[in-house]
C-alpha cells in the first residue's frame, strides 16, 4: 500500500512537473519574460493567461472589479519571479512549508521565502547569493524561476552571462503582527484570499482594508473582543519625529499622536466607503458633513490644528478665498452668508473690520465714511416699501445685515413706539408665541419694547 | 496702564496650569512634541470708497505643546494620558493705538485688540479607561457636531459601552470674547460683546460687557459600527450679568440693564451616515433651536457609487438664521435658504481626481401683507400692502451656479484647478485659479496660483471688476515638520489699482 502510494505521488509530481515546464509548448529554460521577450507561461501571472481572477478568490473586502490595495500601504512592486502557488500546493506542500517567517511580528519583515528554501526540491544551491548554483536538471536553472536580463559581463568577470533581474517588495506602510493572528487561528485565506487557486500571487493578494473590519470594527468599541478598532491598530501613526520607527523603549508602541498619512508613495486617504469620506478635490466643500456626524473620524488624522487653519485662521485660505476676495466678498456675502458663519463670527470679524473701515454706522465717528454703502434712501428705506427695499434684502439674508449693523441700527425705526420708529419687523402671528421666547430671556424684548407697553403686557 | 498689568497678571495666572503640567518631571516613555507656526503678512485693505486705508502689518504665531502616553507603560490597547495646548499671539502692528484706547471715543473700536493673545485649545485627555470604557478632557476643548464648532472650558467624559452606543456629557463655560485667553469665534451670533473694562457706562451701550456662560452639553453616538454612524446631540448655555436693554444714549433709557441668568441657547442636533459599500451612502443632519421653536438647519446628501471610480451626489442644505437668545435679530422676519445641488466626482487615476457640481439655491419671498396677532392685516405703515408692487412676485427667487476642480498629486507635489460661478440677483462671481506646489531635492520648496475672476455687485454697479492675480513662493524645508516659506500676492483690478501681498510662514515642529 506504501509503495503504492508513493508511486502514485511519484508520478503526480512528475505530471505536475511536466506540466508546469511543457504547459504552452516552451522549453522550461526559456527566460520568463522581460527582456528575452519570450511568452509568458505558467506562475508568471495570477491565472494563466493573466485570466481576471474571481472575486471569491480574492482577499475578503475586494471589490469587483478590483483596483487592488492601497498603492500607499502596500507601495507597488517589481515581481521578477516565476511561481506557481496551485502547483506547489498539490504536491502536498502548505503556505508555511515556504513561508515558514509568517509568524513574524512586524509589518516590515520580509516574508518571501529565501532562495535556500527552494534548494531542497529544486536542487539549487543559494547559500552564497553571489555565486547561486544551478543543478543539472531544467528546474534548478536560474531562468526557471528567475527573469534574467541580458547577456552583461559581471563585474570583474570576462564572461558575458545574462543576470537574474532583483525583484522588489517595499515594506507597507502599515503595522501587522502575523502571530498575533495565526495565534487567534486565522488562516492565511482569511486575509490574502484563495491563493490556493493561483498561480503568481500578486499584490492584488494583499490584504483589504474593508476585509480587516470584518474583525476589527471601528470606532475602538470598548471591550468588545481582541481586534482593536483604533486606527493605530493598523496603521503608522505620526511619530513626532517625523520617522515611523518603533523605539525599542517604548516596547513596540508607536511615537506621535495621529497617524501618519504622508508617504513617497502618496497621501493616505480615507475611501469613499469609509463613513463617505472620499477626498476628492471638492471635499473642501462637503467636509462639514462628515465633521458634524463624526469628528472622530477625522481626528484619526488630523489634529485641530489643521481644522484651526480655516476655521479659526488668521490667514486668508487662498481655496476658500482666491483672487482679491476684500474686492468681491460682498457678493458672496449677500449670496450665502451662511457659509461665512461657518468660519467668520458677525458681530465680531465681520463687524469689527466693517468699523475699523470706517463703513458700518457704528464706526467711530472719526473715521466713518460720508458715502453710502446702499441704493439710495428713496429706494431702500423710504415708506412704502418698493422693490429693492432693505426689508426684503434682510428677509432673503438677514445675515448679511448682521455683519455690519449692530442693534441700535436697527431699532432706531424697528423699536416700539416711543423707543423706536414703531415699524414692527416680526412676522405674522409673532405675537400670539412670544411670551414663550419672553419667559426664558426677556432681554431682546426690552430692548425695542418698554416694559410697561401694551407690546411687553401681550407677551406676559 | 493699570488695566495693561491688571490683564498681563490674570493671563499669566491662567497660564499658570500650563506651566506645572510643562514641568520637568521623572522620565518616562512619554512623547512630547513642541510645534509653533508664525506667520507675517505686509498688506492694506482700503474702504470701497478709499477714504480709509488700513496698513495691516501683522504677525500670528501659535506655540503648540503636545505630551503623549503619560502613562507609566502605554499600550496600543490600553488606556492613553495626553496632554495638548496652543497659544496664539495676533497682532497687528499697522494698527492705531487710538483704536483700542476706550477713552478715545472718537476712534475707538469696541471689541477690537490689536495684540490679541488666547489659548487656542488646553486639555488633558484620557483614552481606554476601564477596560475601554472611559475616555475625558478636562481644559479648554472643541466640540464638532450638527450644532457647530464650539468651544468651551471644563470637563467632558464620553462612556464607550461594547453595545454599539457611545454617551458624551460634558459641562463647563463657553468660550467667549472679552474674557482671560479667549476669542468670541464660538459664541453665538447677534450679539456685540467683549470686554467692556474702563468704558463710559453711557457710552457705547450697544456694545455689552461678556459675562461667564454656563453651558452643558450631552451627546449619544454610533459606536463600532462600520456601515453607519450617528449622533444626537443637546447643548444649553447660558448668559449671565447685565446687559444693557437700551442701546441709546439719552436720557430717558441711558443706562437700563437686565440682569437676570437667562438662556443663550439651547439646541438639540442629530446626524448619521450609513454606507454600502458597493452602492453609495447617505448623509445627514440637522439642528433645531428649542428657545426660537424652529428648524435651523437640515442637511442631506446622497452618494451613489456608478463605478468603481465616480460618484455621484444629490445634495440639500436648509438654513434658517438664529442668533444668540439675547439678540433682537432672532425675532426679525427672515426667510429660510433652500440649496439644491448635484455633484459628480471621478478618481481618473490613484493620483488624479476630478469633480463637479451645480446648485440652485431657493429664497422665499414676502408676497402678501403681515397680520397682526388678531389675524388682521399689520398696521404698521411700513409692512402694510399697499400696492402689488411693494411685494416680490413670485413668492421664489432663484441663485445659483456650479464648480469643477482638478487636482493630481503625486509624492512630491500637487497640482490643481478650480474653477467656479454664482448668479443671482444679489451679484455675480466666475472665475478660476490655478495652483501647483512642488517638493525639489527633498529640501526646496516651490508653489504658486494664479488665476481670473469677474465681479459683479448688483447693488452697487460701480464695485463690478475684473482681477486677475497671481502669487509665487519659495520655501525650504528644514526638516521633515519644520518649513520657512516666503510668499508674494499680487492682485490686480480696477478698483483697487495693483494690491499686494508677502507672506512670510516659519513652521517648526521639535520632539524628542
Amino acid at each position: 500500500m506504501k509503495t503504492l502510494a508513493s508511486s502514485l505521488l511519484f508520478l503526480t509530481v512528475l505530471f505536475l512537473a511536466a506540466g508546469l515546464a511543457f504547459a504552452d509548448g516552451a522549453p522550461a529554460t526559456d527566460p520568463l519574460s522581460g527582456s528575452s521577450g519570450a511568452p509568458a507561461r505558467h506562475g508568471t501571472q495570477a491565472l494563466y493567461g493573466d485570466a481576471t481572477v474571481p472575486l471569491k478568490w480574492l482577499p475578503p473586502g475586494a471589490f469587483f472589479p478590483d483596483r487592488g490595495p492601497s498603492d500607499v500601504v502596500f507601495p507597488a512592486q517589481q515581481m521578477t519571479l516565476r511561481f506557481n502557488h496551485k502547483g506547489h500546493l498539490a504536491l502536498g506542500l502548505q503556505c508555511v512549508s515556504c513561508h515558514a517567517a509568517a509568524t513574524s511580528q512586524r509589518a516590515e519583515d520580509d516574508l518571501i521565502p529565501t532562495g535556500r528554501t527552494c534548494d531542497g526540491c529544486h536542487g539549487t544551491d543559494h547559500g552564497d547569493l553571489t555565486r547561486v548554483k544551478g543543478g543539472d536538471s531544467a528546474t534548478s536553472q536560474c531562468a526557471f524561476c528567475h527573469a534574467m536580463s541580458a547577456a552583461t559581463a559581471a563585474p570583474g568577470a570576462g564572461v558575458a552571462a545574462p543576470r537574474v533581474v532583483p525583484f522588489r517588495v517595499p515594506k507597507p506602510n502599515m503595522v501587522f503582527n502575523h502571530k498575533k493572528h495565526i495565534d487567534r487561528n486565522i488562516n492565511c485565506q482569511q486575509c490574502h484570499g484563495a491563493v490556493e487557486e493561483l498561480e503568481l500571487a500578486t499584490r492584488d493578494q494583499l490584504p483589504r482594508m474593508r476585509g480587516c473590519f470584518g474583525c476589527h470594527q471601528m470606532a475602538d468599541p470598548a471591550a468588545r473582543g481582541d481586534a482593536n478598532g483604533s486606527c493605530e491598530t493598523c496603521h503608522l501613526k505620526d511619530g513626532s519625529n517625523g520617522t515611523t520607527q518603533l523605539l525599542p523603549e517604548r516596547k513596540g508602541v508607536q511615537t506621535g499622536f495621529r497617524m501618519k498619512t504622508s508617504f513617497p508613495e502618496g497621501t493616505l486617504k480615507p475611501p469613499r466607503w469609509l463613513g463617505n469620506a472620499g477626498h476628492g478635490p471638492d471635499f473642501v466643500e462637503r467636509h462639514k458633513m462628515v465633521a458634524a456626524n463624526n469628528s472622530e473620524l477625522c481626528s484619526n488624522c488630523h489634529k485641530e490644528d489643521f481644522c484651526t487653519g480655516c476655521h479659526d485662521g488668521r490667514v486668508r485660505p487662498r481655496t476658500i478665498h482666491p483672487g482679491d476676495y476684500l474686492q468681491m466678498h460682498p457678493v458672496d456675502a449677500r449670496m450665502a452668508s451662511q457659509k461665512c458663519t461657518s468660519c467668520h463670527r458677525e458681530q465680531s470679524f465681520c463687524l469689527g473690520c466693517h468699523q475699523r473701515l470706517g463703513v458700518s454706522m457704528s464706526g467711530p465717528s472719526e473715521i466713518r465714511e460720508a458715502g453710502r454703502f446702499h441704493p439710495p434712501k428713496h429706494i431702500w428705506s423710504d415708506a412704502p416699501r418698493k422693490p429693492g427695499h432693505h426689508s426684503q434684502d434682510a428677509q432673503r439674508n438677514l445675515n448679511a445685515c448682521v455683519s455690519c449693523h449692530i442693534e441700535r441700527d436697527c431699532v432706531t425705526c424697528h423699536g416700539g413706539a416711543g423707543i423706536g420708529g414703531g415699524f414692527n419687523p416680526h412676522n405674522a402671528h409673532f405675537a400670539a408665541g412670544c411670551s414663550y421666547q419672553f419667559r426664558r430671556n426677556p432681554r431682546p424684548c426690552l430692548v425695542c419694547h418698554d416694559q410697561g407697553s401694551k407690546a411687553i403686557a401681550q407677551c406676559r | 496702564m493699570g488695566k495693561g498689568k491688571s490683564r498681563l497678571r490674570r493671563d499669566a495666572l491662567a497660564l499658570a496650569p500650563l506651566g506645572l503640567l510643562l514641568a520637568p518631571t521623572t522620565a518616562r516613555a512619554m512623547d512630547p512634541e513642541l510645534t509653533t507656526d508664525t506667520t507675517a503678512q505686509f498688506y492694506d485693505v482700503r474702504s470701497p470708497s478709499g477714504e480709509t486705508v488700513l496698513a495691516r502689518r501683522r504677525l500670528t504665531t501659535t506655540l503648540g505643546v503636545g505630551v503623549y502616553d503619560l502613562l507609566e507603560q502605554p499600550r496600543p490597547d490600553g488606556p492613553q494620558l495626553l496632554f495638548r495646548a496652543r497659544m496664539r499671539y495676533d497682532a497687528d502692528y499697522g494698527a492705531s493705538g487710538a483704536e483700542t484706547q476706550v477713552t478715545n471715543f472718537g476712534r475707538v473700536v469696541p471689541g477690537y485688540d490689536r495684540n490679541a493673545v488666547d489659548l487656542m485649545y488646553g486639555y488633558v485627555e484620557g483614552r481606554r479607561f476601564l477596560k475601554g470604557w472611559l475616555g475625558f478632557k478636562l481644559g479648554r476643548q472643541y466640540v464638532t457636531d450638527a450644532l457647530g464648532w464650539w468651544s468651551f472650558d471644563g470637563g467632558s467624559v464620553r462612556v464607550t459601552t461594547p453595545y454599539w452606543v457611545a454617551g458624551e456629557v460634558y459641562v463647563g463655560l463657553e468660550q467667549r470674547g472679552g474674557m482671560p485667553l479667549s476669542q468670541p469665534r464660538f459664541e453665538r451670533d447677534g450679539i456685540w460683546r467683549g470686554n467692556r473694562d474702563g468704558y463710559d457706562p453711557a457710552l457705547a451701550l450697544a456694545f455689552q460687557a461678556n459675562q461667564i456662560a454656563p453651558a452643558l452639553g450631552v451627546a449619544a453616538e454610533t459606536a463600532g459600527i462600520p456601515w453607519f454612524h450617528g449622533r444626537v446631540t443637546y447643548r444649553h448655555v447660558s448668559n449671565t450679568g447685565p446687559s444693557y436693554v437700551s442701546v441709546f444714549n439719552n436720557a430717558l433709557y441711558t443706562g437700563t440693564q437686565y440682569d437676570a441668568p437667562r438662556i443663550s441657547q439651547e439646541r438639540v442636533g442629530a446626524s448619521f451616515d450609513g454606507t454600502l459599500p458597493n452602492h453609495g451612502g447617505v448623509k445627514g443632519g440637522l439642528s433645531y433651536d428649542l428657545y426660537m421653536t424652529r428648524l435651523a438647519t437640515l442637511y442631506t446628501s446622497v452618494d451613489a457609487f456608478l463605478t468603481k471610480k465616480l460618484t455621484a451626489s444629490l445634495d440639500y442644505d436648509f438654513y434658517q438664521p438664529s442668533y444668540d437668545a439675547d439678540s433682537i435679530w432672532n425675532f426679525f422676519q427672515a426667510a429660510p435658504m433652500n440649496d439644491i445641488g448635484l455633484r459628480g466626482s471621478y478618481d481618473a487615476t490613484d493620483k488624479l481626481s476630478i469633480a463637479g457640481g451645480t446648485h440652485l439655491r431657493i429664497f422665499a419671498n414676502q408676497t402678501e401683507a403681515d397680520l397682526n396677532a388678531a389675524g388682521r392685516p399689520d398696521a404698521s405703515p411700513n409692512l402694510s400692502k399697499t400696492t402689488d408692487a411693494n411685494y416680490y412676485d413670485p413668492a421664489k427667487s432663484f441663485n445659483g451656479g456650479g464648480d469643477a476642480s482638478a487636482r493630481y498629486r503625486w509624492g512630491e507635489g500637487l497640482a490643481g484647478v478650480r474653477a467656479s460661478g454664482n448668479l443671482g440677483k444679489e451679484g455675480d462671481r466666475v472665475g478660476f485659479d490655478a495652483y501647483g506646489e512642488r517638493i525639489l531635492a527633498v529640501r526646496y520648496v516651490v508653489n504658486g496660483r494664479a488665476g481670473l475672476w469677474h465681479w459683479n455687485d448688483k447693488a452697487r454697479a460701480d464695485r463690478a471688476a475684473l482681477g486677475a492675480n497671481y502669487m509665487l513662493g519659495a520655501g525650504y524645508v528644514l526638516a521633515p515638520k519644520s518649513r520657512l516659506l516666503v510668499e508674494f500676492d499680487h492682485n490686480i483690478n480696477r478698483i483697487s489699482g495693483n494690491r499686494f501681498r508677502l507672506m512670510l510662514w516659519l513652521t517648526v515642529a521639535v520632539s524628542k
